[in-house]
């Protein structure tokens, strides 16, 4: 019989002999120092027939979630001795279940990041080709699930930071409805846009850690959980209509696996297909970064150096200092208006757009990233970089909910593929989602 | 530009600077071709504040004056101008 202790070991070896072959995906930053005696009590639960539905379950968790007592780092140096002194939410529900943690993965300096590389502690290697980046900002926690060093991670999204790493790892990844999973706890980058998530080896196992996660939460205002039934998620709708995504992607390789990919489950499954196009999409990344730059700004303020050790703005890599300075420039009284506002008046006009477009469509259906992901350090203009997140960014600006799945390979490469829902919906995102991987 | 972490120079400060004035523009440049207004809106809530529940541990105070680099008995100390 399989125990929780015997899976843990199993999966430290694997982490262990991964460095040892020289491949250091360098996904962990710090492991669990109690998983081994946690795995031994959840393993006498599960014999006395008292555990929680995440018994047996090991989970990586991305290192801006807090776990009390350990190092929530997120990547930087300027939390680099920080002490997590409480559980977040999303913590103290996979512990109240039993799933056992396996410790904290890598992850772009304070989530800002599109590629894995600007971790202050090593960038991240991809492991299903590893010269390659594994897309960001939940890299360590895609790259955990790919390689196989634990069963699920969690990840957080703000423009796409599990779908995007999910998509060039090969595995699936959820970006859950704004509200559906609580923030309490997370060191947050953006927070009208973050949201906590799954990533996991299939869709099943992705649901499950969804449905414990998004049971609703006093401590953060903006949360109102979300319940999914998971025995529902077997059922096929055939009466679904599906929006494929008008958009103008310079791969055409990668649109190829896509189209291909729906019109057989369309077929199988009698859905109607139809292409969409959103207007305002084209305006997402413009909309989004003003906006991320300016909350990003306002959240670092408290990391000043008397609490936390170190002052982020003398010890920050590039693309947070990039961040800084422009949330910075955003909030001076001169540019009130210019930069802003017009932000926030397009994302209004985005999240409409997308209510309206639900309203003829089940659901729409796009490329998780418009392009294949580059190689470690290599040399590439912050507009390349922004490409990364165009066609994830836009549901985090609508607050809807996307699934990244794996459905191709382009030169030994995954390719994902996003299923957007409208808000609360993941019950029907599951569905869909399940209905691809059958 | 490469996006590997680095300790970063003066002169990559500098550099920093102007990328963010470069790209500050062209998302003003492009959201000002949106040309369909929508109206203001606002949100008006009942309760502005929460009571907390319950107390912290002393292992989470002792663990958040552990995290601060210079503190007394009961205080954080931030000198001005030293932040």
């Amino acid at each position: 019989m399989v125990t929780t202790l015997s899976k843990l070991q199993n999966y430290f070896s694997e982490i262990e002999k991964n460095d040892k072959k020289g491949n250091k995906i360098n996904a962990f930053l710090q492991l669990n120092p109690h998983a081994i005696d946690e795995a031994k009590k959840i393993d006498e639960k599960i014999k006395k027939r008292k555990a929680g539905k995440l018994a047996g379950k090991i989970i990586a968790i991305k290192a801006n979630i807090n776990i009390f007592g350990m190092n929530a780092s997120c990547a930087s140096k300027t939390l680099e001795d920080y002490k997590s002194p409480y559980d977040a939410s999303v913590i103290e529900k996979i512990k109240r279940e039993d799933g056992l943690i396996i410790g904290f993965t890598n992850m772009d300096e304070f989530a800002c990041g599109w590629s894995g590389e600007t971790s202050a502690f090593g960038v991240t290697k991809n492991p299903k080709s590893l010269e390659f980046v594994p897309g960001g900002s939940s890299s360590g926690s895609a790259a955990a699930v790919s390689a196989d060093f634990c069963d699920i991670a969690l990840g957080s999204d703000t423009g796409g930071s599990i779908r995007v790493p999910a998509s060039h790892c090969g595995v699936v990844g959820l970006k859950p409805s704004y509200g559906a999973v609580s923030r309490y706890g997370l060191i947050d980058m953006s927070m009208s846009l973050d949201q906590i998530g799954p990533i996991a080896k299939n869709i099943s196992d992705c649901a499950l850690l969804f449905s414990i996660i998004s049971e609703k939460d006093e401590n953060d205002a903006t949360n109102i959980g979300s319940k999914i039934n998971l025995k529902e998620i077997e059922k096929i709708s055939p009466n679904l209509k599906v929006g494929i995504l008008d958009f103008k992607i310079h791969d055409q390789q990668i649109q190829k696996i896509i189209d291909e990919n729906i019109s057989k489950a369309a077929k199988k499954y009698k859905w109607k297909i139809e292409k969409v196009k959103l207007d305002y999409i084209d305006f997402a990344v413009a909309t989004y970064f003003p906006i991320v730059y300016v909350e990003f700004f306002s959240a670092t303020r408290r990391f000043d150096g008397r609490r936390y050790g170190k002052r982020i703005e003398e010890v920050c890599g590039s693309e947070v200092l990039r961040r800084i300075i422009g949330g910075s420039e955003i909030s001076k009284a001169e540019h009130a208006g210019r930069y802003y506002y017009l932000a926030l008046k397009a994302r209004k006009l985005i999240e409409e757009e997308f209510k309206k477009t639900f309203r003829k469509f089940d659901c729409i259906i796009c490329p998780t990233v418009p392009r294949l992901p580059h190689k470690i350090g290599e040399k590439i203009s912050i507009e390349q970089m922004f490409q990364y997140d165009a066609l994830t960014c836009p549901v985090n600006l609508s607050g809807d909910c996307a699934i990244s799945i794996p459905i191709g390979k382009i030169k030994n490469i995954p390719i994902g593929m996003q299923i957007i829902c409208e808000k609360f919906n993941e019950q029907k995102l599951f569905q869909i989602a399940r209905s691809f991987e059958k | 530009m490469d996006f590997l972490f680095h300790k970063l120079s003066e002169k990559d400060r500098e550099e920093i600077k102007k990328q963010v004035d470069s790209i500050l523009q062209s998302f003003s440049k492009k959201l000002s071709e949106i040309k369909k207004d929508i109206g203001e809106s606002n949100i008006e809530r009942e309760k502005f504040e929460r009571d907390e529940d319950g107390n912290p541990s002393e292992l989470s105070r002792e663990i958040m004056f552990g995290n601060a680099p210079e503190k007394n008995k009961d205080f954080i100390i931030g000198e001005r101008k030293k932040w």
